[in-house]
């Protein structure tokens, strides 16, 4: 009985090297050389796709050493918008997506729809508490990852 | 009230998918065209310490020069042009220049020079050139594109007498150049000796490496560049988050906080550690190339990341995009794109442009 157990193993390997495996070994052989699969070729165009601008902006004072942290911050931008646009103008969603209170440098974001007038209010902010002071603008892009690579820093001696 | 003000100028995003092994791929032609690019960053997910084989690419991307008030017809003249152009790759930018005031030059490898002048030098100058694209009533600069490689240029023809002459006596225009040369065969021809009248100095790229933690990051699918509903984010949902990750933002805030309401896309896992790898100055597309072989063999032994980023910076005052593409500087002079990896070799190409651009290729 072993040795006729041992002669159809014999047969299988057989088939095996002269390229006829049987069948239920066949398919699993296929099924693990099953490659996995690839993404075929597709190309999209988006105008205008981003819903929102983002603004890299620092405030600058005239003179002395003002410090604020990012809430006060936000709240002179929202006062800004409301002596310009009024009350529906202060309600205008934007986002402090980063403040920096050694640099008071921060990047916000706003929707595209939006952009003008907050832009017009950061450039008519004129004062805080008192101090003159004004915001530069130091970069507006509609994609987020444009901020982290802007060539006009770049500074050679 | 307001439908007036709330017009933004236009930008473009195109998204491509595809794998590195597929014959068709033009993964490769879309490196190579992007001739000017100021920084590169790589993002690679469930990584403590920069691969060896990034540090190795990162510290041969290679010397760039800047040449200090280097009159123009220096890098047009046949001289010139025998020992360095027609024997490799050679790249030249005009720097700090800016795109939409001043008059700004480029050497491409194709052997072209791009002169990009206002009204007043384009009229001094006296060189044929066509109006700028993105010219609206009053046309303001003019694009001059000469080929310098074209039999029609050799020495000793008009065509070459009269550039040279407008170049040196007519209108001498003269700036500050970044340069770079990729050599085809063995070339002993070294910038620095060349120019060594003007003011040439040396530069290496600047290289930073930065460990993130703990931060969310989204779900993607290599074969659904438009996400899928519960199970992966969308390509520009992607995009976004992959500059907040490389601009250090906040990804973990409420809908109700009062600075900031951003959060990551749905669906997200958080990654426990990233690296994230940056090298600045002026980077050939030949290295670039280089950096994004070696990413596609990342995966090449098992990896718990399932994706990893390479992107690509362009000048923002650069006269071209892609090949010889207008580049324009409106609001912003974006001109990026950016590769996303797959375990399995596929990839997603995001091109973004700005307003004073065409679609990319």
């Amino acid at each position: 009985m072993t040795d006729y157990i041992f002669y159809i193993f014999l047969d299988m390997a057989v088939e095996y090297f002269a390229g006829t495996i049987p069948d239920c070994i066949h398919s699993m052989r296929r099924h693990d050389t099953k490659k996995p699969e690839t993404a075929s070729y597709e190309r999209l165009v988006f105008r205008n796709a981003s819903d929102y601008h983002y603004m890299k902006i620092s405030l600058i004072f005239e003179g002395g050493n003002i410090r604020l942290n990012a809430a006060h911050f936000k709240q002179l931008i929202i006062s800004s918008l409301r002596e310009l646009y009024g009350e529906i103008g202060a309600a205008l969603p934007f986002d402090v997506l980063k403040f920096e209170e050694n640099t008071l440098s921060a990047v916000l974001r706003v929707y595209s729809s939006a952009l003008v007038r907050l832009w017009s209010a950061l450039t008519l902010l004129g004062c805080y508490q008192g101090q003159p002071c004004g915001i530069r603008v130091v970069q507006v892009t509609p994609f987020l990852l444009a901020l982290s690579g802007n060539s006009r820093e770049l500074k050679l001696d | 009230m307001y439908s007036n003000l709330e017009k933004t100028p236009r930008h473009l995003l195109v998204c491509e998918k595809s794998n590195f092994k597929n014959e068709k791929s033009r993964h490769g032609i879309h490196v190579e065209n992007h001739y000017f690019n100021y920084r590169v960053s790589v993002l690679i997910p469930e990584c403590g310490a920069l691969p060896a084989g990034l540090s190795t690419i990162g510290s041969s991307f290679g010397k760039y020069y800047l040449v200090k008030n280097l009159p123009v017809y220096e890098i047009v003249e046949q001289q010139f042009l025998d020992l360095c152009v027609k024997k490799g790759s050679f790249y030249a930018l005009s720097y700090n220049t800016r795109i939409d005031q001043d008059n700004s030059a480029a050497l491409i490898p194709a052997g072209k020079l791009i002169l990009s002048v206002d009204k007043d030098t384009y009229e001094e100058l006296g060189l044929e050139g066509q109006q700028s694209q993105y010219s609206h009533k009053a046309v303001m600069r003019h694009i001059i594109t000469i080929d310098l490689t074209d039999a029609s240029f050799a020495p000793g023809t008009k065509k070459y007498k009269r550039v040279i002459w407008a170049l040196k006596e007519k209108k001498p225009l003269a700036c500050d150049f970044l340069m770079a040369w990729h050599p085809s065969g063995e070339g002993d021809f070294s910038l620095s000796s060349y120019f060594a009248k003007y003011q040439c100095k040396e530069h290496t790229p600047s290289v930073s490496t930065k460990i993130l933690r703990d931060i969310p990051s989204p779900v993607i699918s290599g074969g659904e560049l438009k996400g899928k509903p519960e199970e992966s984010c969308d390509s520009q949902e992607f995009l976004d988050w992959l500059g907040a990750a490389s601009a250090d933002i906040d990804c973990n805030n409420e809908a109700s906080s009062f600075l900031s309401t951003y959060c990551c896309p749905e669906p997200s896992v958080v990654m426990g550690q990233a690296c994230l790898w940056t090298v600045t100055g002026f980077l050939l597309p030949e290295k670039i190339y280089m950096l994004l072989e070696q990413l596609r063999h990342y995966f090449d032994e098992p990896k718990l990341a399932h994706w990893t980023t390479l992107t690509v910076h362009g000048f923002a005052d650069s006269p071209v995009s892609w090949g010889v593409a207008e580049h324009g500087f409106h609001k912003g002079g974006e001109n990026l794109y950016n590769f996303v990896i797959f375990r399995n070799h596929d990839y997603w190409l995001q091109m973004a442009v700005g307003t004073q651009d065409g679609c990319p290729p």
